[in-house]
């Protein structure tokens, strides 16, 4: 006991000092420990979701659905304008995209409720406090992957090809995930100092779709806002999986397309993949970081 | 299975009253006054802060048992949740060796929505089992807890009893090198109660470290084997559980630091015991109580004495007798030091009880000032059935048999 209290200065210093990758460190190693924990709490999350509902499996279906329809409609609405028919490759890229948006719509909106939604828990037993809104996000993976079973399944007849381009979609999921964990554990935290918090993520929820080349391409914007849009960390990740997977583009190598009027439009440049990587990365990094430092005052704010 | 310590080293935490900052709008000034040159220094207390805890400093050791009592606000909760890490302290340091198991919020992790199958595996998680730690002890938490006809019923069609039930077996079956219960004492009906008290005390008495808070404090004093009383944050009293539920119960440092001012009449200096202060069921003790009546005269106060068992239930009348200097006709001195000598038969059954002297108003019948007090025990008799020693005596009178008469003939019997 005594030589424990030599090797911590008594004092009145309310925060251990720590050092950046000594808590990023503790972060994986707790998230380690707790591991059935967060499997445990996912599991919850996904039974009682499908537990008492009449559409059952369908769930997952239904939000990517209803965006490809949305898209579709959109589509022929701006093809009937410019008096072009729409591509037979639509519905498959709509269907793509629309499965990452709405798992990342998804991950924030559970994941932003999860600390202030199991308040008895955080006020009452310790863990690290990662696991909730982690365990948000691996529930909605679960149902993300019933959804890509399904489109998977019917890709090759939606227009996608089957060449090397492909590697890259790992790389791309990755991106995606990590950036969702970013946003995940950072609104969480956010939502539960300030209660606000969960109307921005509504209107994150309901306006994103705009704001990210979801339901159209970045290149109908035009020469000047088709690299606008690309600021937005997850349009190259869209952009890339429509490129990877529908015309055989390697990410290594800038696109250029022409628009209706035949204005030479930007598509694609290799760095948009560094952008948003670096966004995921450095995202992720920071958000645990200050999850972490933030944790010990979760209890006594919510 | 490690050896468990805990060290609560001089903790101190500081709360806010009322709201803290809770929306974007209130964060901007708040970081303003942060980045203002002149940091605080942690043991300021700013406008709307106090001390939810102040200096507590405590070890426990393998095979102590520490109680923690104190009334509502003291700071007993804050405590257990600075220990269990939920909360950090402002200044202090804690230490805590080996896996701890907390019989706190026993089911908080439970959903509603889930079978009690599927609970046990949940809330054993969030308590820090592993899966296959809890697959091993299912049965017997199912056992323990008697609701294996409702195992594969969704939680929130329990009754509220075995939810509760349900929730303390999972939690009775944790493994832990350290436990930390808070008023847990109580939970389901009699029979589990009893089986739920009878589960602590195992843990209690299996030789690692225990931290109990409660206001059931027949159990605190059956449990532990040191005691602090909490007051307003701070360490009022520590010592063996008799005494420290003693002092807890004679109004704790308020209701002493008043009998120690006179502003009354007569003022009360001390109470003691002459002669042993463990006596068997029934046998006198000896007090002698000194004190000082005004140069105006004792005017219209007496002295009563109480004596109040030191284990009755929240709420309920601790006193179990007393005696008045009226009802006995006892003249006081018109001024000037006194000292009363009483002897009480303390008919009473086993257990520890403190005898208060306070100072009485006459015509209202008020408690003008509470005075010192004095604890005594009554011994442990196997043989003791209820409240009140009622010295009975038993004389057997042997009678002879006397031969039954056969009975007639047809007539079965019976």
């Amino acid at each position: 006991m005594e030589s424990a209290r030599a090797l911590t200065p008594q004092g009145d210093i309310p925060e251990a000092r720590t050092t950046i990758r000594q808590d990023l460190t503790e972060v994986v190693t707790d998230l380690w420990k707790y591991r059935e924990l967060l499997f445990t709490l996912a599991k919850r999350d996904i039974t009682v979701r499908y537990k008492q509902a009449v559409m059952g499996f369908a769930w997952a279906l239904l939000m990517p659905m209803l965006l490809v329809t949305a898209g579709l409609i959109i589509r022929l609405a701006i093809a009937s304008v410019s008096g072009r028919t729409l591509t037979p490759g639509t519905a498959g890229v709509l269907a793509v995209k629309g499965l990452c948006w709405s798992f990342f719509v998804g991950t924030i909106a559970f994941s932003s409720a999860s600390l202030t939604g199991a308040s008895a828990l955080v006020s009452k037993v310790y863990f690290p406090r990662e696991v909730l809104p982690l365990s948000s996000l691996i529930a909605q993976c679960f149902d993300t992957c019933i959804a890509a079973t399904a489109v998977s399944m019917a890709l090759p007849f939606l227009g996608g090809r089957f060449t090397p381009a492909l590697v890259w979609v790992p790389l791309l999921l990755l991106i995606l995930l990590m950036f969702s964990m970013a946003t995940a554990l950072f609104l969480s935290c956010a939502n539960l100092f300030f209660r606000d918090v969960k109307y921005i993520v509504q209107i994150l929820v309901t306006f994103g779709v705009f704001f990210t080349p979801v339901l159209f391409e970045a290149t109908l914007l035009g020469p000047r806002f088709a690299p606008l849009i690309m600021l937005n960390p997850i349009a190259p990740i869209l952009e890339g999986m429509r490129l990877t997977m529908f015309q055989g583009h390697s990410l290594l190598e800038p696109l250029m397309v022409l628009s209706a009027k035949g204005i030479p439009v930007v598509a694609w440049q290799p760095w948009y993949l560094g952008y948003s990587a670096a966004w995921a990365v450095g995202g992720l990094g920071a958000s645990a970081l200050m999850f972490h430092r933030a944790e010990f005052l979760f209890a006594e704010y919510l | 299975m490690q050896d468990g310590y805990i060290g609560f080293h001089n903790i101190s935490k500081r709360f806010r009253r009322g709201e803290i900052h809770d929306s974007l709008r209130d964060l901007l000034p708040y970081i303003a006054k942060r980045l203002l040159p002149g940091g605080r220094k942690s043991t300021d207390l700013e406008k709307d802060e106090f001390w939810a805890v102040r200096d507590v400093d405590f070890e426990v050791r393998p095979g102590t048992t520490l109680g923690l009592i104190g009334g509502n606000g003291a700071g007993k909760s804050t405590c257990l949740k600075l220990l269990t890490r939920i909360l950090r302290p402002t200044h202090g340091q804690i230490e805590v060796r080996g896996r701890i198991g907390s019989l706190i919020e026993i089911s908080a992790g439970f959903h509603g929505d889930l079978t009690g199958r599927e609970n046990v595996f949940l809330q054993g998680v969030i308590m820090g089992m592993s899966i296959a730690q809890i697959r091993q002890k299912f049965d017997q938490i199912v056992e323990f807890s008697g609701i294996t006809d409702f195992l594969d019923t969704p939680v929130k069609r329990y009754s509220s009893g075995m939810h509760a039930r349900l929730g303390f077996s999972i939690a009775a079956h944790l493994d832990p090198d350290v436990l930390i219960i808070d008023e847990v004492l109580s939970v389901g009906d009699h029979t589990f109660q009893n089986r739920a008290f009878g589960r602590i005390r195992d843990l209690a008495t299996s030789g690692i470290p225990v931290v109990i808070v409660s206001h059931q404090l027949d159990r605190i004093a059956e449990l532990c084997t040191d005691v602090i009383v909490l007051d307003h944050g701070a360490a009022g009293f520590r010592g063996t559980p008799v005494e420290s539920i003693g002092w807890y119960l004679a109004g704790g440092r308020a209701g002493h630091a008043e009998a120690a001012m006179q502003t009354t009449a007569i003022g009360l200096q001390s109470l003691q015991v002459i002669g042993d202060r463990e006596v068997d069921s029934g046998a006198p003790v000896r007090l002698e109580l000194s004190g000082r009546v005004a140069d105006d005269g004792p005017g219209d106060e007496q002295i009563v004495l109480r004596v109040s068992s030191t284990d009755a239930g929240k709420g309920k009348s601790a006193v179990v007798g007393g005696t008045a200097t009226d009802h006995y006709g006892v003249p006081l001195p018109e001024r000037g030091p006194f000292r009363l000598e009483v002897t009480l038969n303390l008919n009473l059954r086993p257990a520890v009880f403190a005898i208060q002297a306070f100072v009485v108003d006459r015509k209202t019948g008020y408690d003008v000032s509470p005075g010192p007090i004095a604890y005594v025990q009554v011994h442990e008799d196997p043989g003791f059935i209820g409240m009140v020693q009622l010295n009975p005596e038993m004389r057997l009178i042997r009678v002879e048999p006397v031969e039954a008469p056969a009975p007639p003939a047809g007539v079965v019997s019976g």
